[in-house]
């Protein structure tokens, strides 16, 4: 269910971040790769593929470009990011900024790959692959930092502190 | 099916050609202005519109920090500048005034304004050496010993020379002294400076008039004759001569223009 909310989230937040009075640059961001990151942890490469292939078919929908190529993308990276996840056991900061790193130019190198054999021209070359994976692995460290900033909160030693204080 | 719902890496390689062949018979056979397209604008709409009005907030508050930023920098430079032009029109006010009274002082005396030199007063120090800097010197014709007139009346004399300044001993230096002559009164009498500037060295019981004008004789050779020092205040007897006291008719504090009379230019005016 939080997956689904967390999918839902962050297809809204990819819509919106292309909306004309925001910056240009936010619109190369993918907070629907970051889901299928998030699941690299949870599921197992299979079904962190089926994510990907999930997060890639809304992206293809939603961008109105062919439906496929992306989901396609979207379920070799979210594999790859899966097995690289479990191979090097990766956590905290480094797993969410080398997952989404991985996750964004996996995706945009296979659905390249997939458009030249297909033989459609992609509608962005080089810079806009350049582009999408340093924005996704800024939005990866912006989760990072979320993610401590959150543990930093719920953290027991906080909780301590607060009720010593209160004492 | 059976085997392959089981199978969920073979499914979703299956899922993943059929989705390739599903690209392209796409690419063979576009879609357009479908039911899909009518989705994705309706549902992408309401996002659209919350990120174009986070943009536009954000907009708006980035121009008001950089309006505000332009505008406290156009405050500064306007205080500056303005700083600047009261000091201007300070000066400039200045000089009008040193124009306006050294336009008087030549007007009112316009026999000495051939021989005399207008000079504008630079530095006063009235309450420790009773003296007058000029902007005038040497250079200029300035000598010592050279009678300072202002628009009201005589000053002082010119006590010390530089090539490009000179220093203007007041009527109110203890050590001042000068010939005058009471206008009404036969004799002559000695102008003494000081904090109060008197007249002595006139027989006692003489009677002064009360507001008459006193005038320089020339007879200590400095001051040309007939120039205006001031006015009588109430005479008194002190032993031997009748002292009368003299409100002096130039404010040295007030000051701003004067003219330096040649010593060897010295004539009637």
């Amino acid at each position: 269910m939080r997956l689904v909310a967390a999918f839902l989230a962050a297809l809204l937040l990819q819509l919106g971040l292309t909306a004309s009075h925001l910056w240009w640059v936010f619109a190369a961001c993918q907070p629907l790769l970051l889901v299928v990151v998030a699941t690299a942890r949870r599921l197992n490469p299979v079904g962190v593929a089926w994510c990907g292939l999930a997060a890639g078919l809304a992206s293809d929908a939603f961008a109105e470009r062919i439906i496929g190529p992306g989901g396609i993308a979207g379920a070799v990276a979210g594999f790859a990011v899966a097995l690289v996840v479990r191979r090097f056991e990766m956590e905290g900061p480094l797993y969410w900024i080398v997952g989404s790193l991985l996750v964004s130019a996996c995706s945009e190198l296979t659905w390249m790959l997939v458009l030249a054999t297909l033989g459609v021209r992609p509608d962005h070359a080089f810079s806009g692959v350049l582009a999408t994976v340093a924005m996704t692995g800024a939005t990866g460290l912006v989760a990072a930092a979320g993610e401590r900033a959150l543990r930093a909160w719920r953290s027991p030693a906080r909780h301590r502190r607060r009720v010593l204080r209160r004492l | 099916m059976v085997q392959l719902r089981s199978r969920a890496d073979l499914a979703i390689v299956v899922v993943c050609v059929g989705l390739y062949i599903g690209s392209a018979a796409q690419v063979r056979f576009p879609l357009g202005g479908t039911a899909l397209s009518f989705a994705v604008t309706t549902i992408s709409s309401p996002a659209l519109a919350i990120g174009n009005a986070i943009g536009r907030t954000w907009q708006v508050f980035w121009s008001g920090q950089r309006n505000l930023r332009s505008t406290l920098g156009e405050l500064r430079r306007l205080r500056l500048e303005s700083a600047e032009l009261h000091r201007a029109n300070q000066l400039l006010s200045a000089e009008v005034t040193a124009l306006r009274q050294g336009s008087r002082l030549l007007a009112a005396y316009p026999s000495l304004a051939d021989q005399a030199v207008l000079a504008r007063v630079i530095a006063r120090d009235l309450p420790r050496t009773q003296t007058l800097r000029l902007d005038r010197g040497s250079r200029d014709g300035i000598h010592v010993d050279g009678p300072v007139l202002a628009e009201g009346g005589l000053v002082g004399r010119v006590d010390r020379v530089l090539e490009h300044s000179c220093r203007v001993q007041l009527l109110t230096h203890p050590a001042a002294a000068a010939a005058a002559a009471v206008e009404g009164v036969q004799q002559e009498a000695l102008l003494v400076g000081g904090d109060q500037p008197h007249l002595t060295g006139l027989s006692p019981y003489t009677q002064v008039p009360l507001e008459a004008s006193v005038l320089s004789t020339g007879s200590e050779g400095i001051y040309p004759p007939g120039l205006l020092f001031g006015t009588t205040l109430e005479a008194r007897n002190d032993g031997l001569f009748t002292i009368v006291p003299v409100r002096l008719a130039a404010n040295a504090a007030e000051v701003t223009a004067v003219l330096v009379l040649a010593p060897a230019a010295r004539g009637a005016p």
